[in-house]
């Protein structure tokens, strides 16, 4: 394995995607849960992995 | 706490991910060199996540919220006073010595600078530190499973076990390394939400502030400085006047100064994460850079404790739960964690955990691994061996080096309060390092005799100063001559008079013995080590700049939450 980026990138990617499955399917949240927490969190994931995914490709050009 | 099917698909992803990083690596390890010390071939952002994720365990991380709770804003300070000036000192000042000497472990450099018994010595120790380190981490991950989740002590001790020691055995340091640094990831993000949450439900800092206030007015012994969770060195002037039951000279001098610089200086776990780095630069600049994101850690890790009092001051139940006629603190982050987190970030704070735990682990494992093969084995057992040899040995150990660890957390789930015992031993047995290692690098004069005698009365200090004093119960074993406030104080002060004593003991056997030709100390000792000045690089690779940079920002986050 050359670059760890890839890995880092592709796993907060899926991780992202999931929590976006969750917050499609999950209704019941605890109390104290901010209403789209998952959604947000998601996306959020889902930037982090994107940008060193992108890293990881300029770094090989 | 009830994780639904997506949490779980979580975990196994991770758990995947983590597997696959080890396989991969596994491919780029060909030599025992490989496998213990990573061939210096590791980028410098990987080597400088790692250093401060593999202090980040399980234990760091529930320990700094369950203190974030019981101290408030103080327990900031094992951040910007107990690890930030012990990095920058490691980067500036220690680490062209122990990349230059071409030491694979802090007990070599001893031996090279030194002689074998201080090694030996000093290998010894560290070997059975790691292995309990480890065994009290799986110790505590399996009881907090239990009691949270509801998972059985054996399945989930069993289950991190396997993981860690199928990367570790794989990959070696380098797989334990780069796992690190998604683990550190992970850990950020984590628990990251959580933190923001928390603040925010309980009104944001200036909501924190005004209800820890309110709560600590409510307490007679602190009804006179009720903003006392949200300063770190308002109230140092005097213990009694600050929750940890410290004074300022006690937490600078024990914390800062000895403590800190001990453990981020002279404990191979990390140090080992620097020495894996490219080239002295890059090995220079690992604690340096990692400096930045460990200064702002306390945001992911200490807020949440906080809030979780002010939001047990608004009258939300099942955060701060009563434990005897205190509460139970080490449950804050995961009560948190079930108030907060729905089915699938659950998942994610959970996975969190698991890797906070084997990042600590696989620290300890790696570091086991490298002390035992070239320090004992390779020392005392067998010398001229081939490496195919040793690194058939090296795996051999990371398996021992597992189980054993298994032994010890269970040894420490029938004995609980002997763990306790033992961490309190543990912090003692680092404390004078720090004088074998400055003394070592910086006086050219010091001796083997010098630094031998110094460590074993250094030692010896520490335990005639816990055994004739008393906090909270702890110590005394030979009779009670001093009590001080409070645990931490009692922790700080056994640190400092071994420092203090290994330093003056060395220094004077050293006078006494025949010192090392000048001709072996290059490369070992100051003034005999060439150490490469950069010039025509970018100022964010130049080593004094940086730590003058992390320097000046730590002093500055000492000054806005004074």
């Amino acid at each position: 394995m050359d670059d760890l980026r890839v890995p880092i990138g592709s796993f907060f990617a899926i991780l992202g995607a999931m929590l976006l499955i969750a917050f499609f399917t999950v209704t019941t949240g605890p109390a104290l849960a901010t209403p789209r927490v998952n959604l947000w969190c998601g996306l959020a994931m889902l930037l982090f992995g994107a940008i060193m995914l992108l890293l990881a490709r300029r770094g090989k050009a | 706490m009830h994780p639904g099917v997506i949490d779980y698909i979580i975990l196994a992803t991770y758990f995947l991910y983590v597997l696959g990083i080890g396989w991969l690596v596994k491919r780029r390890v060909k030599t025992g060199a490989d496998f213990l010390t990573s061939g210096h071939s590791i980028p410098v952002w990987v080597t400088s996540l790692a250093f401060i994720a593999t202090n980040l365990g399980a234990q760091e991380v529930i320990g700094m919220v369950a203190s974030g709770a019981k101290y408030g804003m103080l327990t900031c300070n094992f951040y910007w006073l107990g690890a930030i000036p012990g990095m920058i000192i490691l980067g500036v000042f220690m680490m062209p010595f122990y990349y230059g000497s071409r030491a694979r472990s802090a007990p070599e450099y001893l031996k090279l600078r030194f002689d074998e018994k201080t090694r030996g010595f000093n290998a010894i120790t560290f070997a059975v530190m790691t292995i309990f380190s480890s065994g009290i981490s799986m110790y505590a991950l399996g009881l907090l499973f239990q009691l949270v989740l509801g998972w059985s002590f054996t399945n989930s001790v069993l289950l991190s076990a396997a993981i860690v020691l199928a990367y570790t055995y794989l990959g070696g340091l380098t797989s334990a390394i780069y796992n690190e640094v998604l683990q550190f990831f992970l850990i950020v993000l984590g628990f990251a939400p959580l933190a923001i949450m928390a603040v925010a439900k309980a009104g944001g800092w200036a909501g924190v502030t005004a209800r820890t206030t309110a709560w600590m007015a409510g307490q007679p012994a602190f009804a006179h400085n009720p903003d006392v969770m949200t300063h770190t060195w308002k109230y140092m002037g005097h213990a009694s006047s600050n929750l940890m039951g410290v004074e300022w000279f006690g937490m600078l001098f024990g914390l800062g100064w000895v403590l800190g610089c001990s453990y981020w200086c002279c404990n191979f776990l990390v140090v080992q994460r620097a020495m894996a780095a490219q080239s002295m630069a890059a090995s220079r600049l690992t604690p340096l850079i990692a400096a930045f994101p460990k200064m702002v850690m306390p945001v992911v890790v200490i807020a949440p404790g906080l809030a979780a009092i002010a939001l047990h001051q608004m009258g939300t139940p099942g955060i701060l739960v009563p434990k005897g006629n205190t509460y139970n603190y080490n449950l804050v982050l995961t009560n948190l964690m079930a108030q907060f987190y729905p089915s699938g970030l659950l998942g994610v704070g959970l996975t969190a955990l698991f890797a906070s735990f084997m990042s600590g682990m696989a620290g300890n494992v790696t570091a086991f691994n490298t002390v035992f093969t070239y320090d004992i084995y390779q020392s005392y057992i067998r010398k001229h061996a081939s490496d195919a040899h040793y690194f058939k040995v090296a795996r051999i150990t990371t398996v021992v080096g597992v189980l054993l660890s298994i032994g010890a957390a269970y040894w420490a789930a029938r004995s609980n309060n002997i763990m306790d015992f033992l961490q309190l031993v543990f912090g003692f047995v680092n404390a004078p390092l720090f004088a074998t290692f400055l003394l070592g690098m910086f006086w050219k004069r010091t001796t083997g005799h010098g630094a031998f005698a110094g460590l074993i009365v250094g030692e010896i200090v520490a335990t005639l100063t816990l055994g004739l004093s008393i906090a909270e119960g702890t110590g005394g074993w030979f009779g009670v001559v001093h009590t001080f406030p409070s645990a931490m104080a009692q922790n700080f002060w056994i640190a400092i008079l071994s420092f203090t004593s290994c330093l003056i003991f060395t220094v004077l056997v050293s006078m006494m013995t025949r010192p090392k030709p000048v001709a072996e100390l290059e490369n070992l000792v100051y003034g005999y080590t060439k150490i490469p000045v950069e010039r025509n690089v970018p100022w964010y690779e130049r080593p004094i700049l940086l730590a003058v940079i992390v320097g000046v920002a730590c002093i500055l986050f000492n000054i806005w939450f004074w």
